[in-house]
This record gives C-alpha cells, sequence and structure tokens, in this order.
C-alpha cells in the first residue's frame, strides 16, 4: 500500500528523475510470464525496467486512453505527462490509482513555484534541488506534506540556508 | 543556450534564489549539454574524472579542500551517475569516501548533497556494503543532534534507503532513535511527521521491531496510534495513517480498533463538514486541494477504515482476517456517520464542474468511499443507488473517470454480492458490451472483462462469451497480446462454469484454441489441458469434440493448440468417429501437420500414431517408415521417441502380430482427479472474492445439465470427502490472537482496588488519579435478566485543563467459540473533550452466558490527553458470577433448612460442587477493633449482603454467616449456591461454598467472596 518508484523521463525517453522506496527487482513485466515458473530468472535491472515503462507508456495515446496502467504482477502505473515530461507513480494493485493524480500534480505545482515556471531544464541544472523537493514531499514510499504553501515556506528556508 | 520552456502556464517569479547555485556544477553541465558527440562528450568526462581524482588524492590539497569544492565533485560526479543513466557507476565509485566525508559536514548544503548521492547509489548493493557502517554510524549522530535540519536530512535519507539497505531495519540504536524523534514531545511536528515515514520504512524492512518484544509492542504501538489524536491541520495525523494501516495489517491488527469513533469524526468533517456551503466549520483553505478538503486524508482513513471492518460478506467468504470489526458491533451513530459520508462522496462525484483537476479529485472521493460503502452493511436500496450512480458516470466523456468507474463496479460486484450485480447486469449490460467495442485503451478493456466475469451466469452466458470472443478475433482498437490471452482464459474458465449445452461448449472451446494463429503468444496450455481433462472425465463429450475437431484439422490453416488437442483426443477416442474417417486417413492427416509444429507437439504426434496403430495394425508398415524417418532427428527426444516406438512395434510384428504390451502401455486414460481447475490461478488481477461470491449467488444445481460433470473431479467430489471449509482454522487465529491480546494487557498500577470495590458494591469508583475520576454503575436493566449487565461508566475531569482524545477500548477474555460473557451494545463516550470538573458518560451492556472466574473480567482501556501529556489507563472491570446474584425465590431463611440442602448437595454432588478457600485475614475498617469476634462477624454480614447475598438470620452459630443465592446465566442456566463463612479461633476466615452444580462454578464464587473480605 504505498509508492514503489517515481519516475520522470521526457519524450525521448532521457530519464531524469528517479526514486526507488523499495527494490525494483521485485516487480517483473508481463511478458516475463516465465519468471513465474522460473524463479531462478535474472532479476530485471532497475534500467531495464525503466526502458519498459518508457515503452509502455510512450506507446500510450494520452487522448484516448486513461493514466492508469498495470504494469506488472505486483505494479500498476499513474502517469501524467507535463509538456515534454512524462511523472509517473509506480503503486501497488491493490491500490487505489485516482489519489496519485493529485500525488503528482501537487508535485509538478510546487516544481513550478519553486524554480519559477519549472522547465525540464531547471531540473537538469538543479536536480539535487529537485531531489530536495521530492525528499519534502514523499519519504518511505507516503506523501509527507499536502499544504503548497507549507511546502514552499520550508523548501526556500533550506534553500537560504547555504 | 537553450531556451527556457515552461510546463505549467504561469508566471510566478522564481523561489528560488540563486545563491545557492554551484557555479562549476551548473558550466560542467552546460558543457556536456553544448556537445553533440558522444566522444566528445565522453571526453569531458574522463577529463573532468581526471580532475577530481587528482583533487581528492593530493596529499596536499587534501587539508585544503575546502566542503564547497567538495560539495562541487560530488555534484558533478552525480551529474555524470546521472546522465550516464547509471551505466557509468563505477567510473564515480572513487568518490564513495569523499561523498561520506560531505555527511559529515556543518553546512547544510554540504550535508544535502551528500545524502542526496547516496540516496542514489544506495540502488546499488555494493554501495550499500562499502558504506553502510559509516553512514549508519552519522545518521546516528544527526539524528541526536540539536540541528533540527540535520535531523530532518537523516530522517528523509532512512525514509528514502530504508528499505534497499538490509540492515538500517536492525540498527537497535538507529531504530530507538527514529522512535525517539516519534514520540518526544518536543519535536517539532515537521520531525515527527518524517519521524513517522522513516519509522514506517524500518519497520517494513524488519517488522520485528514489535513484534519481538511485547511489551514495546504495547507501549510502542500506543505512543503511536496516541499521535493520530495531534490535529493540527491533521499534518500529523497524515503521516501517521499509513503507520497505523501498516501495524493494523501485519502485526496487531487490534491496534486501532478503539480509533474507530475519531476516524470518523475526522472522515465526516472532512466529507461532509468540510465539503458544505456554511460558513461555520470551514475547512482551512490551504489544506484543501482543487476546492476539495484534504483528499489524501480522506483516501488514507478510508483505507484504514476498510482494513479494520470486516463486510459480512467477507466474514462468511474469510477473505484475510485481519479486520476485527463486524458492523452488527459498531455503534449506529457511528455507521451513520460513516453513511452519510458515502452518501455526500456521491452527491460530490456526481456534481458538474469544469475544472479537470478538480472532477479528478472529486472522483476520487467518490471512488474511495463508494468502495468502501459495501463494508458499511449496506441495504440493497444503497447498493442499487450506488450501482446507479456509477453507471452514469460510464459515459463520462473522461477515459479516466471511466475507467474508475469500472474498477469500482467490479469492486462493488464483488463485494456487496447479488445486488450490485443484479442491478448492474439488468439494466447495464448494453453499455458496458458497447464499451467493449468502443474502448481504445487496453486498462479499461481489462476493467471491463473483469466486471462481465463478475456477474457472467447460465443466463447470459452466451450472450457475454460470444462478445468476449467477438472482441479477441475482431478488435482492431486494442493490440495488446496479453489481453486477448488473458480473455480467452476467462473464456475458458466461463464456459466450462456455465455452459449449459455440451455442443455449444465444444465449439467455444475449440474456438479459443483455434485462435492462437491470429496471435502467436497465445501459447496457454493451460486451456488445451483443462478440455483435454473434461472430455477425459464426461464421455458424452468425447465423440463430438473429435468430431468437431476433425472439422478443424481439414483446414488448411491449424492452430497449434488444436492439433496438441487433437493428437491427445483423437488418439484416445479415434475409435469413437470411424464412420465419419479412417484410421489411415488420420494417419495421413496426423503426417501432414507432422512438419509444421514445433518439437512438442511432434513428439504428441509420434505418440498418436502408436495409438493409432493400435485402433488399425494395418497401417503398421506406414507407421513404421515414419518411425524410421524420425529416428535421424536431431532432437535427442524425438529420435529417443521413434526408437522406442519402433522397437515395440517391431516386437508386436514378431510375436505375430500380439498388440497386448503395446495395449498396456497405451491404456485409455483414467478420468482426472484435479480438484481446482488450474486456469482459475491465471485470474489475477480479480478482487479475490470475485469467483467466490458469483459461486454464491448462482447455484450450481438445476438449469444446467453440465455442471457437476464438467469439474474433472466428478468421481472424486462427494460431500464426504470434500475439502472442509477453510473458516474454523482462521477463527482459532483470531481468537488466539484475542486471548493473546488480553493476556498482553499490562494494567494501571493500582487497578486492584476498583477492581475489588466492583466486586462488593453495584456502584462506586473504578479509579481515581489527580487527573480523571472514573465512577461506574452496574445494573440489570431487565428485572427478569438478570444474566444481562449494563454498565455505566462517568469520566470525570479532575484537573484545570481540557481533557481531549477521550476513547476507550473495552477488551473481552475471548469473543468467539462460545466465549463466557459477550459485550454488546457499547456506546462510545458521549464527549471525546471533557472541560475541567465537567463529566462525559458511556455505558456497555454484557450477557453473561456461562459461569467463568472473575480474573478474567473485561479490560477497559482509557485513552486521554490533558495539559500536554498523554495517558492510559488500564483497569479490569470486574463481572463475576456473582455479578448476577438474585435472591432464592424460595427464601432459605431459616437454619435448619439451610443446613438441610447442604445436606442434600452433599450426598447428591459430594465434593465435587464445593470449594473450600481457607486462612484469610479479614480486612479491617479502623474503627473495629482486634480479634473482636463480632465486629468482625459483622462485617462479614454486611459484605456478604452487598454482594448480594441472602443471609440465614441466626442466633444459634456466632462466628459463622450462612448465605444464600441464584446465580444467572444465559445460556447454561441459573444455579443455587449456598454459602458458609466462618470467623475462626486463629482471627483467620474460611469460605465454603456449595453449588447445584458440579465443576468450578463453586470456586468462581469463593473467590469472589474471598476478594471482598481479604485484607
Amino acid at each position: 500500500m504505498a509508492i514503489q518508484f517515481i519516475l520522470c523521463f521526457n519524450k525521448q525517453g532521457v530519464v531524469r528523475l528517479v526514486r526507488w522506496y523499495e527494490m525494483c527487482n521485485g516487480g517483473m513485466n508481463r511478458n516475463g510470464n516465465a519468471v513465474t515458473n522460473n524463479n531462478a530468472s535474472d532479476p530485471s535491472s532497475p534500467q531495464d525496467l525503466i526502458a519498459q515503462i518508457y515503452r509502455l507508456i510512450s506507446a500510450r495515446d494520452h487522448k484516448h486512453q486513461s493514466n492508469f496502467v498495470e504494469f506488472s504482477e505486483r505494479t500498476k502505473l499513474v502517469y501524467k505527462r507535463y509538456a515534454g515530461l512524462y511523472f509517473v507513480m509506480g503503486i501497488d494493485l491493490q491500490d487505489e490509482e485516482p489519489i496519485y493524480l493529485s500525488h503528482i500534480h501537487l508535485f509538478v505545482e510546487v516544481l513550478d513555484a519553486f524554480f519559477g515556471n519549472v522547465c525540464e531544464l531547471d531540473i537538469v541544472f538543479n536536480f539535487y534541488k529537485t531531489y530536495m523537493v521530492l525528499d519534502e514531499m514523499f519519504i518511505g514510499g507516503e506523501i509527507q506534506e499536502v499544504s503548497k504553501d507549507m511546502l514552499l515556506e520550508r523548501l526556500s528556508t533550506l534553500d537560504r540556508l547555504g | 543556450m537553450e531556451r527556457k520552456k515552461s510546463f505549467i502556464t504561469h508566471n510566478n517569479n522564481a523561489a528560488s534564489s540563486n545563491s545557492s547555485n554551484i557555479k562549476g556544477l551548473q558550466l560542467f553541465i552546460a558543457d556536456l549539454r553544448s556537445t553533440q558527440q558522444s566522444e566528445e562528450q565522453e571526453k569531458r568526462i574522463q577529463a573532468e574524472i581526471v580532475k577530481i581524482k587528482q583533487h581528492f588524492n593530493s596529499k596536499d590539497h587534501h587539508d585544503k579542500l575546502g566542503g564547497y569544492q567538495r560539495k562541487k565533485y560530488i555534484a558533478k560526479l552525480a551529474y555524470v551517475y546521472i546522465t550516464s543513466n547509471t551505466t557509468k557507476l563505477n567510473d564515480i565509485l572513487f568518490g564513495l569516501d569523499q561523498t561520506v566525508e560531505l555527511l559529515k559536514s556543518n553546512v547544510f548544503s554540504e550535508k544535502l548533497m551528500g545524502y542526496m548521492t547516496l540516496e542514489l547509489l544506495y540502488e546499488h548493493r555494493n554501495v550499500i556494503e562499502k558504506i553502510n557502517d559509516k553512514v549508519e554510524y552519522q545518521l546516528n549522530k544527526d539524528l541526536v543532534g540539536n540541528n533540527d535540519n540535520f535531523t530532518s536530512l537523516a530522517l528523509n535519507f532512512i525514509g528514502v534507503v530504508g528499505l534497499l539497505s538490509s540492515q538500517m531495519g536492525f540498527n537497535e540504536e538507529l531504530v530507538s532513535n527514529v522512535f525517539q524523534i516519534l514520540r518526544s514531545p518536543t519535536s517539532s511536528q515537521n520531525l515527527k511527521k518524517k519521524s513517522a515515514l522513516a519509522f514506517l520504512t524500518l519497520l517494513k524492512a524488519n517488522p520485528a521491531i514489535l513484534t519481538e518484544d511485547s511489551q514495546r509492542k504495547q507501549l510502542w504501538i500506543q505512543r503511536i496510534t496516541n499521535l493520530l489524536d495531534d490535529t493540527q491541520n491533521y499534518r500529523l495525523t497524515l503521516t501517521i495513517l499509513p503507520l497505523v494501516e501498516f501495524i493494523t495489517r501485519n502485526i496487531d491488527p487490534n491496534c486501532c480498533t478503539r480509533l474507530l469513533p475519531q476516524l470518523t469524526q475526522i472522515l465526516y468533517d472532512c466529507v461532509v463538514l468540510g465539503t458544505s456551503s456554511s460558513r461555520v466549520n470551514q475547512f482551512p483553505l490551504e489544506y484543501k486541494f482543487a476546492n476539495i478538503p484534504n483528499p489524501w486524508l480522506i483516501t488514507k482513513i478510508v483505507s484504514l477504515l476498510s482494513l479494520m471492518i470486516m463486510s459480512p460478506n467477507e466474514s462468511d467468504t474469510n477473505v484475510q482476517n485481519t479486520a476485527m470489526l463486524h458492523t452488527d458491533n459498531i455503534e449506529p451513530e457511528i455507521l451513520n456517520k460513516l453513511r452519510s459520508c458515502v452518501t455526500e462522496a456521491i452527491k460530490l462525484g456526481t456534481k458538474a464542474c469544469n475544472d479537470p483537476m478538480e472532477r479528478i479529485v472529486q472522483n476520487t472521493v467518490l471512488f474511495s468511499l463508494i468502495n468502501f460503502a459495501s463494508k458499511l452493511d449496506p441495504s440493497p436500496e444503497a447498493i442499487k443507488n450506488s450501482v446507479v450512480a456509477l453507471c452514469s458516470l460510464l459515459s463520462s466523456p473522461e477515459i479516466n473517470v471511466r475507467y474508475l468507474t469500472l474498477d469500482s463496479l467490479v469492486k462493488l460486484c464483488s463485494l456487496s454480492g447479488k445486488p450490485a450485480i443484479d442491478a448492474v447486469r439488468y439494466d447495464n449490460l448494453n453499455i458496458i458490451l458497447n464499451l467493449l467495442k468502443h474502448e481504445r485503451d487496453a486498462s479499461i478493456i481489462r476493467k471491463i472483462v473483469d466486471l462481465l466475469y463478475t456477474f457472467t451466469d447460465s443466463d447470459n452466458v452466451k450472450l457475454i462469451v460470444d462478445q468476449l470472443l467477438n472482441f479477441v478475433t475482431n478488435s482492431k482498437h486494442v493490440n495488446d497480446p496479453h489481453i486477448k490471452s488473458d480473455i480467452a482464459v476467462k473464456i475458458a474458465i466461463l464456459t466450462e462454469k456455465y455452459a449449459t449445452d455440451p455442443n455449444w461448449f465444444v465449439i467455444i472451446s475449440l474456438k479459443i484454441l483455434s485462435l492462437t494463429t491470429s496471435s502467436a503468444s497465445f501459447n496457454d496450455d493451460e486451456i488445451w489441458q483443462r478440455l483435454c481433462q473434461i472430455v477425459v472425465n464426461n464421455p458424452y463429450l468425447q465423440k463430438i469434440t473429435c468430431e468437431k475437431l476433425l472439422d478443424y484439422l481439414y483446414e488448411n490453416e491449424v492452430s497449434e493448440s488444436i492439433i496438441k488437442t487433437s493428437a491427445f483426443l483423437l488418439g484416445e477416442y479415434a475409435n469413437q468417429i470411424t464412420d465419419s474417417v479412417s484410421i489411415p486417413e488420420l494417419f495421413n492427416l496426423f503426417t501432414d501437420k507432422y512438419f509444421i509444429v514445433s518439437n512438442l507437439t511432434k513428439a504428441m504426434i509420434l505418440t498418436i500414431m502408436v495409438k493409432l496403430y493400435i485402433f488399425a495394425p494395418e497401417i503398421g508398415s506406414a507407421v513404421i517408415k515414419f518411425l524410421q524417418l524420425e529416428l535421424n532427428s536431431l532432437d535427442i527426444e524425438l529420435q529417443t521417441r521413434s526408437f522406442e516406438y519402433l522397437k515395440l512395434i517391431q516386437l508386436a510384428k514378431v510375436n505375430g502380430g500380439d498388440i497386448n504390451l503395446l495395449r498396456t502401455l497405451f491404456a485409455p486414460i483414467p478420468p482426472f482427479n484435479t480438484k481446482a481447475n488450474p486456469l482459475l490461478k491465471r485470474l489475477g488481477s480479480l478482487p479475490s472474492t470475485a469467483g467466490n461470491t458469483l459461486a454464491e449467488a448462482t447455484p450450481p444445481s438445476s438449469s444446467s445439465p453440465l455442471p457437476s460433470d464438467t469439474t474433472a473431479s466428478t468421481t472424486v467430489l462427494t460431500p464426504s470427502n470434500k475439502m472442509p471449509p477453510i473458516a474454523p482454522v482462521s477463527r482459532m487465529n483470531t481468537q488466539k490472537t484475542q486471548e493473546q491480546y488480553y493476556s498482553e494487557q499490562i494494567l494501571s498500577p493500582n487497578w486492584k482496588e476498583g477492581f475489588v470495590r466492583m466486586i462488593l458494591h453495584k456502584q462506586g469508583i473504578l479509579q481515581s488519579t489527580p487527573l480523571i475520576k472514573i465512577i461506574y454503575r452496574i445494573t440489570a436493566p431487565d428485572p427478569t435478566q438478570l444474566s444481562e449487565l449494563r454498565i455505566s461508566l462517568t469520566f470525570i475531569n479532575q484537573t484545570e485543563w481540557d481533557i481531549t482524545g477521550l476513547s476507550t477500548e473495552i477488551i473481552p477474555h475471548r469473543i468467539q467459540d462460545n466465549p463466557e460473557y459477550v459485550i454488546t451494545k457499547k456506546e462510545i463516550p458521549s464527549n471525546a473533550s471533557i472541560q475541567p470538573q465537567k463529566r462525559s458518560e458511556q455505558s456497555f451492556e454484557l450477557i453473561v452466558r456461562k459461569p467463568f472466574d472473575v480474573e478474567l473480567s473485561p479490560i477497559l482501556l482509557v485513552h486521554f490527553k490533558c495539559g500536554g501529556s498523554v495517558n492510559v489507563l488500564k483497569l479490569k472491570a470486574a463481572v463475576g458470577v456473582t455479578s448476577t446474584l438474585g435472591p432464592n425465590p424460595q427464601h432459605v431463611t431459616e437454619l435448619p433448612e439451610f443446613i438441610q440442602r447442604w445436606k442434600v448437595l452433599s450426598s447428591a454432588l459430594g465434593k465435587d460442587g464445593e470449594c473450600v478457600i481457607d486462612g484469610i485475614t479479614l480486612k479491617r475498617e479502623s474503627s473495629v477493633l482486634e480479634d473482636n469476634v463480632e465486629d468482625a462477624v459483622l462485617l462479614m454480614k454486611q459484605t456478604m449482603k452487598r454482594v448480594g447475598f441472602d443471609i440465614v438470620e441466626q442466633g444459634n452459630v456466632n462466628n459463622t454467616i450462612f448465605a444464600s443465592g441464584i446465580i444467572h446465566t444465559k445460556s447454561d442456566g441459573n444455579f443455587g449456591c449456598l454459602v458458609k463463612v466462618k470467623y475462626q479461633d486463629n482471627g483467620k476466615i474460611s469460605i465454603t461454598c456449595k453449588t447445584t452444580k458440579a465443576g468450578p462454578l463453586a470456586t468462581y464464587i469463593a473467590e469472589c467472596i474471598r476478594y471482598t473480605l481479604m485484607k
């Protein structure tokens, strides 16, 4: 009952943000149905998983398809595209998806206010600040603060600490 | 320079100041981005790495390598790691020690960079192995240090990597440091929030943190649940909820049941009051999101409540039995509040609104509560209303809404059973089938199929299976082969379960198998294997199946599954269809197929060749030729198999055509006795109860001629050797936890005084502390039912401050398997907050079903907060057998009568119904003189009267009290008892009790009396 990972990549599949809250090889793609019979098979590496996720999501038509898609025997994805960037959360199958859209939206709003009209380059050049924002919002696979004002106040304090 | 493009349209000023930027890093990144060629990039990176290595290694510079420089270099390495998509891990590992060095810095931004970099690198086991000890050492320093910002970095780090490192959860010092921050009243809100989630992470990594030591478990869980109370805009609550949910799910399902009223109130405040337009009770604006009061809090509370409350359906079907609350023992007031939350959410969710985000959040709340509604024992009416509300959303233009609606319908149908299923399938089947035709999203199709699957039965199976088949063969919108394969499995299960027409069953099953040609990934061996099992077990299917298979074999293109099925079934039953096809013709058919199939199927065809030979030895030479050819096969299995078969046939020929050996080796296959359909385990994504609910909703009897025959287990499954239902086992578990839970409670130090008082007096003080006073009153509301008791409690605030968060929990010794007493009609305290000198009241009713030891009386937990301190009182509310004492209808008032009855009991039961307790020192009030027999006897007499005994008034035996009474119990009936209490010469007291029933009852009574007399 938690976020397994948070991912952000652009339309070309270049990863801008990754956060695993648990060892990522717990989840297998449907393609790996041999896995259920054969536990000895190699666990997918994080990079393989990200590539699979990218292929799955970038192929989806965002006009005619929902923001939710089942990914593996234990993971489903909730994602949303903002301009050229996809924000993806992997969650447990029994979780209810829609609230995670709010997670993503709040995260993007906070990034936007913190950087001021945030764009992909802000995340590239200030990757460490982006992770700081991420950590102030999510730890242990759970959201820890939902007030935008509180978050921005805290972030700007931390940013000025030097 | 690249042009900056915002991905949200806004015009805010940057909140981030440039002062915290690292210039060297920015230049490095810009440099890398401007070089187009990957070779050049690689050169640039290697050059930088060499430079950084020099700085790190150089002895001269080492001392001078300032914090800022170190931060900059580590940042560059981190960027190299990120931008290379982690492939350059080994190139940057040399910087690990310097990164750890960075953690020790006293400058925030340097420490941040250190922790941030390690958060990324902890994904790799070799990194963890190298530095984890040093990192944990630094973490502990930062946790206990007095710089809050450092502590919060350490907590973040634990919350991020706690599950990645296998050791962190086992570092006792680390765990207790984190918990210390969580429980300390002086920690800031911010640190508490973080420590709650950091602790959750550690607990997930190592649940033994709480399970190993039962005293710590109790204490820590209590501290955690008390934090839910602390509602500064529910900031802390939001992070405590997942922790409590994890504990409830995995560690102790009882831990939060007492919080039900409080959780309900928070939910009600958000969903009902928070959304009302009235100005009173305005929900704080900053905690609204898209105009809805804190949707995160709502979903988290609902998730916890769903775990705690078990719906009537679930208790039958026995899913994970962790929930302890059943709807029938939840106070009606709470149930109503929860139900009104559902109603409000439906209103909210179906309200028109234009902002897309707002609509998503509205729906978040709607679906969360509708999914929860089935836990609240809804009326068929209420279920139908939910279905109507949901189905109206099926035509929503928003894809997400349609997806979630379907998801919700699937859950509703699985959990609420027939009323929901009927409402969906009778009124809305067409909409759903229509969606199946037009949706383009695999996720949605999956949900539609799940939904159709939940409510298919023998009435609509043909329609639904046709539509699904149609989808699999024709759909162009969705080209996900996995979905199609999943649907094929579902069709197979549905036809097997609900087909009423054997002909149709065979046609559909073979159609599924024939689909293989259209999609290569359709290799579901389980489907054809299952069909073979069914056909073997049901002789009347054998002929028609073989005939239909033959039709397929004559076609040009035929799927491999069909060939496999044919190889198996025609090999068994070819003799049944000889009027349609001759054996040599069959042989030719299979020879044709042989060269277009995989080796596995080839092996199967080799086997049918031999079987055909047994049916018609005249094809012998053709078979031998064929097998000889395969002796040269490259596949070792095919080679061996043809060699063996060849030898067998040659052996038969040598023996003058004696095929008895072959007949024995290829004897007809006996019926299968697999109990479960192997296909069912393929239904991964369905809610677990779906199958069960349906099985109950449609009795498998009457209408269909197939049902009992289609299960492969026909011959085995008789009622007598059915598997026993699983329910009793799990009940034992729950009961064990309940008894364990009861016995784990550590009572407040001075609990005994109130406990004894409760045996003696019908009302009085149960507990009095400087903070709170608790008064009890025991009554029997119905004078004709003395075994039914009402216990009223009054809580009085003895301080000058407010008492808040008052909640209670009543823990009976046992709750299942014929318990001695049951607690019914539990109310919650009339007020959760008590002003100084004011009171709050609560009562519960208790039915004594059988005699029991007063030691097993219910335990009462009282939680409250006062002046910043969190308090728990754990008391035992004495309810003994003597609490049900009533007067004997035939009063024993004369001593001779008493003696007469005493003798009757002695001769009837002997020592069986008797208990003697000796050597009790009488408690004396100060006014009573030592060794004064008269005073002592008077006190004893008063005590016995107070407890409720009838006293025999007599003047003959001065040192003894003779008393009698009737004990009332609900299930075991009423029992008479006679008691002699004697003041002995040595100043001690002895109690002798006799009852009209053998067994421990006399002991139970004597024990109660002893408590009241004893010093």
